[in-house]
């Protein structure tokens, strides 16, 4: 039962990362963090920059840790980390990319 | 036989196949990109199908077959194709965003089931009319969406795409019409028994040429949604439609 | 990643040996005829209409489900055949506006909510036990409690169109339209009250569905060895208790709004439209993949047995049903495109659409990989399944195309979206059931098909599908928007209308003689063999039609396929018989399938339609307008629940059961892991789905919605602060007595914790009732109405708490409670600290209201 659970941890971290950036961003919205300037950007992105990198390198760290096991235990642990990963890479990269109160 | 027909619905007065804006042009050619991918895509994923079931019993060694199938058109191929749709989609989207570029902004209030406009009028005055809305015609404009009553959609197909218009959470919409023209609009969510019935027309008329005669109503003035914006309505010099802006 | 997933299942291989589970020693044979008897007298319902009201039997239940189902079906059939009459011309006069308003929400309706998930809970209902190698599901009377939810819910809604009172807001009911300014009938009232009762049976399913599929497996069969189908609808069954407690969140503050003007959605007091819609789809896009992942379940156990082969890539397909049921929660904005969201959260649910199609492509590429393997048999379910495939392809690439924002901006509720979906729920719902029918039939009658029948009724549906839906992309993408009855003046659409009416009544055609097939299979059809495709799985392991307790014994690790037809039958599995003239099944550890207890489960019984009926006497009376009698269904109703708990339980000490040589497992009033507990479980996550959309709801109206901030609160602070934690101070006592009299449950002390527990549950709910009078009135702004609806959810679950230690208390007096027996304490436990979490966490976010 437990090695189901370490399936799990990928994409839960995923499900959290996405709802705190969601959120972050709609805040952000809201509360005018955009026009507040903080190094080369704004607080705004700087925000959000933070949580999905943060949340990224907890997913590595999940990649060497989760699996366990062998056999088919082993490939759906393996794999429910990867999905964490590619899911939090694929579905936020636009945080980098386009334009955020528009 | 069936070419005529085919014809005279794509290019309707409501069809998104018959673009007259950029912002409709675009969406237009993601359509007809993506209509192609599909087509080659479900004509690939039959032909394996019917080889998968015209071939007989061939045990490839298992790992071989897993990995060909699932991480080679499994994972990899869904995963490029989608990568790649994706970027493109995004950076067609982000070139239509209503932004802080002082377009010309009119206003449209959507009740059931009607549209009242306001737009820049002679001398930049806003006037206020029902179910027609007139705007410049090669220059992009921000229509501020706001509903009285229930939730409604503002959609001129030949345009671009649709916006709702929702009580309390007003809307910012860029559009642009490419060529000075009659573009036929309607009320895309359902709002109730007229509906069907919630028509209107976005007049864009030539920038250099005379203003069209406004068919103006009388009654409460539409309430700004965007009391910011609106004010470029009322000062005289600013609000002068420029005569001879080049579409961008 | 390749190349490091390729040595597991290259580990895969090697390993299985070493996975094989521990041997559990056969039974002596017996006579199988007498052990049928001696099973079929205990298990078997009684006999004529008594046997309808009484049946709990999952087998009974799961095929009234799918029946019940297909007649809503034909009737949804039938609603969709007037709108297709309707818009075969621009002047359609055959229905007026007001009237196609309430048969295409009642289209919708019925075919999501009275059809395609009862469909799908009752093949789990009539399949997992079966396939899991169980004798019933977990909570047979829970069964027979969804279905009569299910069925007089069902009736309400469709008999109101008889009555011109049918909801006409659209199947997804966005306010303000239907508010009781724009829609003061009662129509939206029948939606609302009527799906939420409907929706009991899914919640109920739902806990029943994951409890079974955890812990009523075959003895040793471990999670990755279970047939795939368990691990669909294990996903399933999640997604649909996080998935529906939004929607019934959504409804009932919906409901309040109407009846008691509490403005939830109200921008001109706070609240917001966007609101419903978020909790709406929160629900709506779950809910589509809750109906894939059953369908995508019978594929892969239809596809290898088909092809004579197995399933390719078993553990991809667990990665992809895991995948599915995450990702297809971080999608609903997409039905939200136009609303004036920022491009860049526009961007993450874009991204998010896009991405759900990896597992969904994984999926079919493992299903045409498994027929590349194997040699296709082109049989009935096959042709259904080339339905399903040469259908659902096509509609997840308009799924995709629909993901990408700025041709959504354009296809959006247009007739492109409506192609897009019946692509995708025909095709990927629709087919593979009648695969499934036509595969598991001679399971449900004991009879072959009659020839020909099902060949014709696959091409008239085939060929009426695609007729009808196909150009309709093109309807759509030429300007015609969903949900208009009429079209004078845009002439260009009426011959593409006119096609897609006509092979509608094909389709239509199609669909009829497909029940014609399934009707003259049972009457007609010649007697089938046993295990008639040569299926694996253990659910063709038992004589057909399946007798009414599946097993005469239980599979285990020695009967572990459909070849051990014999053995089981002659008592060599476990538990064989039913030596105590009691329902019994054996629980086992969810991970390992290692055998735990015993459990005893409810034989016939009226307590589960006089229960519904109960819950139906409140939904009747909100829906009549007799709002301040309805309380009085809400009584009914804990009078019945009480009822339940009473034959829970039991007096005396049992003797454990013997359950195969050597093994001999405690029946289950004797243990404290049990199905109940676990089912408590479940139920609370789906509770706490339920409270987190709530909490939701708050931050985003206090963020979102106009109107903001609220007008000063009238409460006196300290006072309100005192009370507060008082009634958290009495929430937590409580959870103490509850744990010290599990602990001293042998002990004479027993009592004096029974009763401290039970007087302290009283007295938070006590405080409670103090807190609501001192409340601000909740008509004033959404933010009075959202700290109302708060403390409604404390009240509820401290009359919860009461029920259940009233309960422990009773039964810690009369002995039911002993050092073996710990009654219903563990599982008022549970509830207790549920209840002292929530309070202590809505509190705490109305004190930083207050103070920011």
């Amino acid at each position: 039962m437990v090695w189901l659970l370490r399936a799990l941890a990928g994409p839960v971290l995923w499900a959290a990362l996405f709802s705190l950036v969601y959120a972050l961003h709609g805040t952000g919205c809201g509360l005018g963090w955009t026009d507040r300037p903080v190094l080369f950007t704004d607080l705004h992105h700087i925000a959000m920059w933070v949580a999905w990198l943060a949340g990224l390198a907890l997913h590595v760290v999940l990649v060497l840790t989760m699996p366990v096991g062998s056999g088919r235990a082993r490939t759906v642990t393996a794999a429910g980390a990867w999905i964490g990963l590619v899911a939090s890479v694929f579905t936020l990269f636009p945080v980098v990319v386009t334009s955020t109160c528009f | 036989m069936l070419a005529v027909p085919l014809l005279t619905a794509c290019n309707g007065p409501l069809s998104t196949l018959n673009p007259s804006g950029p912002v409709a042009l675009e969406i237009a050619r993601l359509w007809w990109a993506m209509l192609i991918g599909a087509g080659l895509i479900t004509a690939m994923v039959m032909v394996m199908l019917i080889l998968a079931i015209r071939r007989g019993p061939m045990l490839t060694e298992g790992n071989t077959s897993e990995r060909r199938w699932i991480y080679g058109w499994g994972l990899g191929f869904s995963l490029s194709v989608l990568t790649v749709l994706l970027a493109f989609a995004l950076w067609v989207g982000e070139r239509m965003l209503a932004r802080d570029d002082g377009a010309v902004t009119v206003q449209a209030q959507a009740s059931q089931w009607t549209w009242r406009f306001v737009q820049p009028g002679p001398g930049g005055q806003p006037v206020m009319t029902e179910g027609v809305l007139y705007v410049p015609a090669g220059q992009p404009f921000d229509v501020a969406i706001t509903s009285t009553d229930v939730i409604h959609s503002f959609w001129v197909p030949q345009l671009g795409g649709k916006m709702d218009a929702i009580p309390g959470h007003p809307n910012l919409h860029r559009l642009m019409a490419d060529e000075p023209g009659v573009y036929e609009g309607q009320c895309a969510e359902f709002c109730g028994r007229g509906h069907p019935f919630m028509r209107f027309e976005v007049v864009a008329y030539d920038p250099a040429g005379p203003l069209p005669d406004f068919a103006s109503i009388t009654g409460p003035m539409v309430e700004p949604a965007f009391p910011e914006d609106v004010s470029g309505f009322e000062g005289t010099g600013q609000t002068e439609i420029p005569a001879q802006e080049s579409s961008e | 990643m390749t190349d490091a997933t390729t040595t597991l299942e290259q580990d895969d291989a090697r390993a299985q040996p070493s996975v094989k589970a521990a041997d559990i020693a056969a039974n002596p044979p017996q006579r199988a005829l007498r052990l049928h008897r001696e099973l079929d007298e205990v298990w078997s319902d009684l006999p004529g209409w008594r046997g309808f009201f009484t049946s709990v039997n999952h087998g009974t239940i799961g095929l009234r489900f799918m029946a019940t189902a297909f007649v809503f079906f034909a009737i949804g059939g039938v609603l969709a055949m007037l709108i297709r009459a309707q818009l075969a011309t621009r002047n359609g006069v055959f229905l007026d506006n007001d009237l196609y308003s309430q048969i295409f929400t009642m289209h919708g309706s019925i075919m999501m909510f009275l059809f395609a998930i009862p469909l799908l809970e009752g093949l789990a209902l009539w399949l997992l036990p079966k396939i899991l190698g169980a004798r019933d599901m977990a909570f047979p009377r829970l069964s027979a409690l969804g279905y009569f939810c299910y069925l007089f819910g069902g009736t309400v809604i469709v008999l109101s169109l008889l009555f011109g009172a049918a909801p006409d807001g659209g199947w997804f009911m966005y306010v303000p339209l239907t508010d009781k300014t724009y829609s003061p009938g009662v129509n939206a009232d029948v939606w609302l009250l009527g799906v939420t009762f409907v929706e009991i049976s899914a919640m109920a399913a739902a806990v029943e569905i994951t409890v079974t599929i955890l812990r009523c497996r075959a003895a040793n069969m471990p999670l990755t060895r279970m047939p795939l189908m368990g691990w669909y609808l294990l996903g399933t069954s999640v997604m649909m208790l996080v998935g529906f407690p939004p929607l019934i969140l959504g409804s009932i503050l919906l409901e309040v709004q109407r009846a008691f003007d509490w403005p939830f959605f109200d921008v001109g007091r706070g609240g917001s439209p966007m609101l419903w819609q978020h909790l709406f789809w929160l629900f709506g896009h779950p809910e589509v993949y809750i109906i894939f992942l059953p369908a995508a379940g019978a594929l892969s156990t239809i596809i290898p047995v088909l092809s004579r082969t197995k399933i390719l890539g078993y553990g991809a397909l667990v990665a992809a049903v895991i995948g599915l049921v995450f990702l297809s929660f971080g999608l609903w904005v997409h039905h939200m495109f136009t609303v004036g969201i920022p491009h860049m959260a526009l961007a993450f649910f874009s991204a998010a659409s896009a991405l759900v199609a990896v597992p969904t492509a994984v999926q079919i590429f493992a299903w045409i990989g498994t027929m590349w393997e194997g040699r296709v048999q082109f049989r009935l379910p096959m042709l259904y399944i080339m339905g399903f495939f040469a259908t659902f392809v096509m509609g997840g690439l308009t799924g995709v195309m629909l993901a990408m924002v700025p041709f959504n901006w354009q296809a959006h509720d247009t007739h492109f979206v409506v192609a897009h979906l019946h692509y995708v729920l025909i095709g990927g719902f629709v087919f593979p059931m009648l695969a499934a029918v036509a595969y598991w039939m001679p399971l449900i009658c004991g009879r072959w098909r009659v020839r020909g029948l099902g060949e014709a009724a696959f091409w008239l549906i085939f060929i009426g599908f695609h007729g009808t839906f196909f150009i309709m992309h093109l309807t759509g993408l030429v300007g015609m928007p969903r949900r208009v009855g009429v079209y004078p003046d845009n002439p260009e659409w009426e011959w593409l209308n006119l096609i897609s009416s006509i092979f509608g009544m094909i389709q239509s055609a199609g669909f009829a003689l497909f029940a014609f097939d399934v009707i003259m299979q049972w009457m007609f059809g010649r007697r089938s063999w046993r295990n008639p495709w040569q299926a694996p799985t253990l659910e063709w392991a038992m004589p057909l039609p399946a007798p009414s307790y599946n097993f005469a014994s239980l599979p285990g690790p020695r009967q572990p396929d459909a070849g051990s037809i014999l053995p089981l039958a002659r008592g060599e599995g476990l538990l064989p018989g039913a030596p105590r003239g009691w329902r019994e099944t054996v629980v086992v550890e969810p991970g390992t399938g290692r055998p735990q207890h015993v459990a005893v489960l409810a034989s016939n019984t009226a307590l589960p339609v006089a229960t519904s009926a109960a819950i139906g006497s409140f939904f009747a009376m909100m829906l009549a307008g007799f709002y301040w009698v309805a309380p009085l269904g809400i009584l009914a109703t804990l009078i019945v629940a009480w009822k339940w708990g009473a034959i829970m339980g039991t007096d005396r000490d049992h003797p454990p059961a013997d359950v195969a040589p050597g093994i001999r497992l405690p029946l289950h009033w004797q243990v404290r892991n049990t199905l109940a507990y676990t089912g408590a479980v479940a139920l609370l996550v789906a509770d706490a789905t339920l409270f987190a959309s709530l909490l939701f709801g708050v931050g985003f109206l206090a963020v979102v919605a106009p109107n903001w901030p609220a007008p000063e609160s009238g409460i006196a602070t300290w006072p309100m602060l005192a009370v507060s934690l008082g009634a958290l101070a009495a929430m937590a006592l409580g959870t103490v007595a509850s744990r010290l009299a599990e602990q001293r449950r042998a002990d004479p002390s027993l009592r004096v914790w029974t009763r401290l527990g039970l007087i302290s549950t009283g007295a938070g709910l006590v405080l409670l009732g103090v807190i609501g009078v001192w409340l601000d009135d909740p008509t004033r702004h959404a933010r009075d109405a959202l700290r109302g609806a708060t403390l409604g959810f404390a009240v509820v679950h401290g009359v919860i708490a009461l029920m259940l230690a009233l309960r422990a208390d009773l039964d810690a007096r009369t002995g039911r409670i002993s050092a073996e027996r710990r009654g219903a304490v563990p599982v008022w436990q549970l509830f207790q600290l549920f209840w002292l979490g929530t309070s202590a966490v809505s509190l705490a976010l109305i004190l930083v209201q207050e103070v920011l």
